[in-house]
């Protein structure tokens, strides 16, 4: 996907002008937030499982080598194919080369936020390929020509007149306001594709390393269908989706579902192993597993290991005052809102997206939700940090720091700063707010009041009533 | 357990007064009416003048090395025993989690803000949590909000003491907002970095205010009631802001409305 | 492809080293065991919360609530698989509650336009999340809760499991190429965050909740 992160401002500005996204986000991150916080109410054991969760994926990175090493070797005894993509224009290649390979000329696809990351859909056409999105809100977004804005609803910013005018431009479908009707015409349609697609493609929500399994967590039925029907299922997943054992997958079904959309669990699970077996009346004869590590290694090296315990729920998007102002356009990549900010600078490299772990007030509402426990605030704290010592802040603010840490210095300096602002304000507003304070902090009263500095500080005045000294 | 001499696991050592560099130069009413309510349970109120900033600026926008230099001088200015008292969730967040972040390559520093971390509190924390008061016998009446800051609810967890005391208050109408913990769109440097989406949120939160027909909102940071008062003041709304501090001081602190 | 892996490996090598416990030595202990419950009454509960509908008692009632259900979908053809004796038996005894035709997985598959019920016998059902667990083990097929716009599964109350670590612990040993569970129908609710139920897969999800113990016997009661 295209990369706009450091045009968040210009962007954000953009969306928040637009009444129907507005609309659109405060009525999906509404609905989201509720129904996630009705369902943890619900599930007494949440917090003892989110422990667990964050346990087990933290033993995973320690030990990521054996893990996945381990799954290699149970997914290729079952007839997978595995690959490893060291970055996207490596794992374009392979995908390509499978699909020429394996004579595809139809893939179906369901969701997969890894395949955005590398252009995958992009690939797969230059090898001769028509990929069609299944999942229905990546099917509207593929049909409108956008990228998705949110990564469990990837249309959220769309309305139904939006969608209907977009089936009946692209499907020759009648018009309707009828969501069910909406939703029936997209099911005929793609019905049809999943019955003649040569190859199926998924992401995976984990991977099984006693048994070499990709899960895949859906409520529509076409990761089934896409990986039950054509004769090729290609998986695209991160190296980082590794879960030790079977018996560790109900751990993270408990907090996956209710942290993402406040389902007790989604309508669907698929465990796949390996090809078909002999005698199977389907499933895939071939299989093919294409592992990114697409920057994923060197996170891991780091101080910021612990990101790459998500599970893509999106609760951190949903209950961001920032994201649901905005949306998810601005961050500019495949990833938005707070796991967006940290995962995107990571990924790309901080340059290409340091506007992005300063769209927070970090309010820490997402490290309340994250059902593994990622400490985002602090991973924000860090990388603005990291981009005073990588030379990404402006001179102006590294100057008016240091002018402030200056006066911070002495506590007389400050005094004195403070008694004559406290004169001028006093003299320029007569005690009422100031309208409009000067760059940069010009932004604050553009629709806000500040106030006048007082006419005496505490620290003058403390003096003066208890003749203390300093 | 009501402690009435300020007497409480510390002793009789006095508590040391944070005054935090924004009340100082905006609300200074709001210094004084911590002063006012912790005198009144009997505390021996320390005010160190040699304090200036806790660093939270820098170190909330990256830049680390000024807010260490800060936060060193915050260190050497509190004296080494007992409580510090703060009118500012935030600040006392700041030194209780973020000085260990500062300092965490710098084993003595590091040890020494842990120690100052563990004995630093907000105001409504030290009264509830530490003195046992239950009635902060404040004077003030009025139909009165709250909102929860971000730093204080989950920075320091506290959640129950600022709503305790308000609701002790004979002359307090107390009534909840929807929506009180979330954020108001403050972020101190984002207001000025991003003020449009800022703004938004003030304005979500300005209408969760209004919704309840209070005639004040009150908070345990500056910060944020400067924050929702700039937008109130800028419009018009029938709504004052109030720091908690002056509340629970009550008419005799006198009302050094912020704006 | 192989230097590939190797240069990935090492990298992972380097980055994982110094952690003092082996694999697992750091992971939490077994999921506590929840105390015993009545299994079949949480799976009635959990099933109808995910939007399925249970039918249970005499064998005769049960047919004709489900001929008339089956109507109501607009259904005019029922499949079962070749060697699903339970599932055969149900739907043939169905045939004259809708009248409804017979129809096979060749036309299932093949994208038949008729309104279609698919019938099979669970391997298993999960009370804790109100799930039917289908697997593709001894060649079994999936069809019938894949395509068909609704789905029958008949599910002998004792395999009804506790939780989800009981029904994949039978499989973890040699999972066949697909273990699904299946909680309810589909949904989506990515137009306008609204829920509809009905996407790609059965917009229908029925249980017959048998009560003798295994598919395959011949079935006297419910």
């Amino acid at each position: 996907m295209e990369l706009k992160a450091n045009a968040f401002g210009r962007n954000a500005r953009k969306a928040l002008l637009d009444k129907t996204l507005q609309g659109a986000l405060e009525r999906t991150t509404g609905r989201f937030q509720a129904h996630r916080d009705a369902a943890v109410a619900a599930f007494p054991e949440f917090e003892a499982t989110r422990e667990r969760a964050s346990g087990i994926k933290r033993d995973v990175l320690d030990h990521l080598d054996t893990y996945l090493a381990r799954f290699i070797e149970e997914a290729e005894k079952r007839g997978a194919i595995v690959h490893v993509a060291r970055d996207a224009a490596q794992a374009r290649e392979i995908a390509a080369r499978i699909a020429r390979n394996e004579g595809i000329t139809l893939a179906v696809k369901s969701k997969s936020m890894a395949s955005e990351e590398i252009s995958l859909n992009e690939a797969l056409q230059g090898a001769g390929v028509t990929v069609v999105e299944s999942d229905l809100g990546e099917y509207i977004i593929q049909l409108a020509g956008e990228t998705p804005s949110h990564i469990i609803a990837p249309a959220a910013h769309k309305t139904r007149e939006q969608i209907s005018r977009l089936f009946e431009r692209h499907l020759g479908e009648p018009r309707t306001d009828s969501i069910p009707g909406l939703v029936g015409m997209a099911r005929k349609h793609l019905r049809e594709k999943f019955l003649s697609a040569g190859m199926g493609v998924s992401g995976g929500n984990f991977l099984v390393a006693d048994t070499g399994s990709v899960v895949l967590v859906t409520n529509e039925g076409n990761g089934r269908m896409g990986t039950v029907l054509p004769r090729v299922h290609l998986a695209v997943v991160g190296i980082e989706k590794v879960i030790p054992r079977m018996a560790d997958l109900p751990t993270f079904l408990r907090l996956l579902p209710r942290s993402a959309t406040g389902q007790a669990i989604s309508s669907y699970v698929s465990i796949v192993t390996g090809t078909r077996r002999a005698g199977d009346p389907e499933g895939p004869d071939r299989m093919h597993i294409l592992l990114l590590d697409c920057g994923r290694s060197a996170i891991l090296e780091g101080k910021y290991r612990e990101v790459l315990k998500c599970v893509r729920c999106g609760a951190c998007l949903n209950c961001c005052p920032v994201y649901q102002s905005v949306g998810g356009h601005p961050y500019g990549w495949v990833y938005s809102g707070p796991i967006g900010a940290v995962l995107t600078p990571l990924l790309v490299g901080l340059p290409e997206a340091a506007a992005l772990p300063d769209a927070s007030t970090l309010c820490g509402a997402c490290a309340d939700v994250c059902p593994v426990k990622i400490p985002l605030p602090d991973f924000l704290l860090e990388l603005r940090a990291d981009a005073r010592e990588q030379g990404l802040k402006t001179p102006g603010e590294i100057a008016a720091m240091k002018g402030y840490a200056g006066v911070m210095k002495r506590a007389g300096l400050l005094e004195a700063i403070e008694r004559i602002g406290g004169v001028l304000g006093q003299f320029f507003t007569k005690g009422k707010g100031i309208g409009g304070l000067p760059y940069p902090f010009s932004g604050w009263t553009e629709r806000r009041d500040f106030p006048a500095p007082a006419a005496l500080p505490f620290r003058k005045r403390w003096k003066i009533q208890r003749g203390a000294r300093d | 357990m009501p402690y009435t001499t300020g007497m409480g696991p510390f002793g009789s050592i006095p508590v040391s007064l944070f005054f935090t560099c924004l009340a100082d130069a905006f609300s200074p009413g709001v210094c004084s009416a911590t002063v006012e309510v912790l005198e009144r349970f009997g505390a021996t109120v320390r005010v160190p003048l040699s304090q200036t900033c806790c660093g939270q600026p820098a170190f909330n926008s990256g830049n680390r090395k000024e807010a260490r230099a800060m936060a060193r001088k915050f260190l050497l200015t509190f004296p080494d025993d007992g409580p510090i008292v703060t009118p500012s969730g935030s600040c006392a967040a700041m030194v209780k989690h973020g000085y260990p972040v500062l300092f965490r390559d710098e084993p003595r520093m590091l040890a020494r803000a842990r120690a100052v971390g563990d004995r630093i509190y907000e105001l409504s924390q030290y009264l509830v949590d530490v003195l046992g008061v239950t009635d902060p016998k404040s004077d003030f009446s009025g139909k009165v909000t709250y909102h929860d800051s971000c730093h204080l609810r989950r920075g320091l967890g506290v959640v129950s003491a600022p709503r305790k005391l308000l609701r002790a208050v004979p002359g307090v109408e107390f009534v909840e907002m929807e929506e009180s913990d979330r954020c108001c769109g403050f972020g101190g440097v984002f207001s000025v970095k991003y003020p449009q989406i800022s703004c938004k949120m003030t304005e979500r939160k300005v209408e969760r205010i209004l919704e309840t027909g209070a005639a004040y909102v009150t908070s345990g940071d500056l910060g944020c009631l400067l924050n929702i008062g700039g937008l109130i003041s800028r419009i018009g709304y029938p709504v004052k802001v109030i720091h908690l501090a002056e509340i629970l001081a009550g008419k005799a602190a006198g009302r050094g409305d912020a704006g | 492809m192989v230097n590939e892996r190797e240069s990935l490996f090492r990298r992972l090598s380097a980055a994982c080293g110094g952690h003092g416990a082996g694999p697992g030595e750091g992971l939490p202990g077994e999921a506590p065991v929840p105390p015993e419950i009545d299994r079949v009454a949480l799976f009635a509960k959990t099933f109808a919360a995910a939007d399925g509908v249970l039918l249970r008692g005499p064998l005769e009632k049960a047919l004709s609530d489900l001929g008339e259900m089956l109507r109501a979908e607009g259904v005019t053809a029922l499949f079962f698989p070749e060697d699903d004796a339970a599932a055969r038996e149900i739907a043939e005894a169905l045939v004259p509650f809708g009248p409804f035709s017979l129809t096979t997985g060749a036309e299932v598959r093949g994208g038949s336009a008729a309104v279609t019920a698919g019938f099979r016998t669970a391997e298993a059902a999960i009370a804790e999340t109100g799930t039917v667990v289908e697997t593709s083990a001894g060649g079994r097929t999936l069809l019938p809760g894949l395509i068909p716009d609704v789905h029958v599964s008949i599910v002998p109350a004792a395999s009804v499991v506790a939780r989800m670590e009981e029904a994949l612990a039978a499989f973890t040993a040699d999972p066949p190429r697909n273990i699904s569970f299946l909680s309810g129908p589909s949904r989506t609710g990515d137009i306008e965050q609204t829920l509809t139920i009905g996407a790609h897969g059965p917009r229908k999800a029925i249980v017959l909740l048998l009560t003798i113990p295994g598919p395959g016997v011949k079935i006297t009661s419910l």
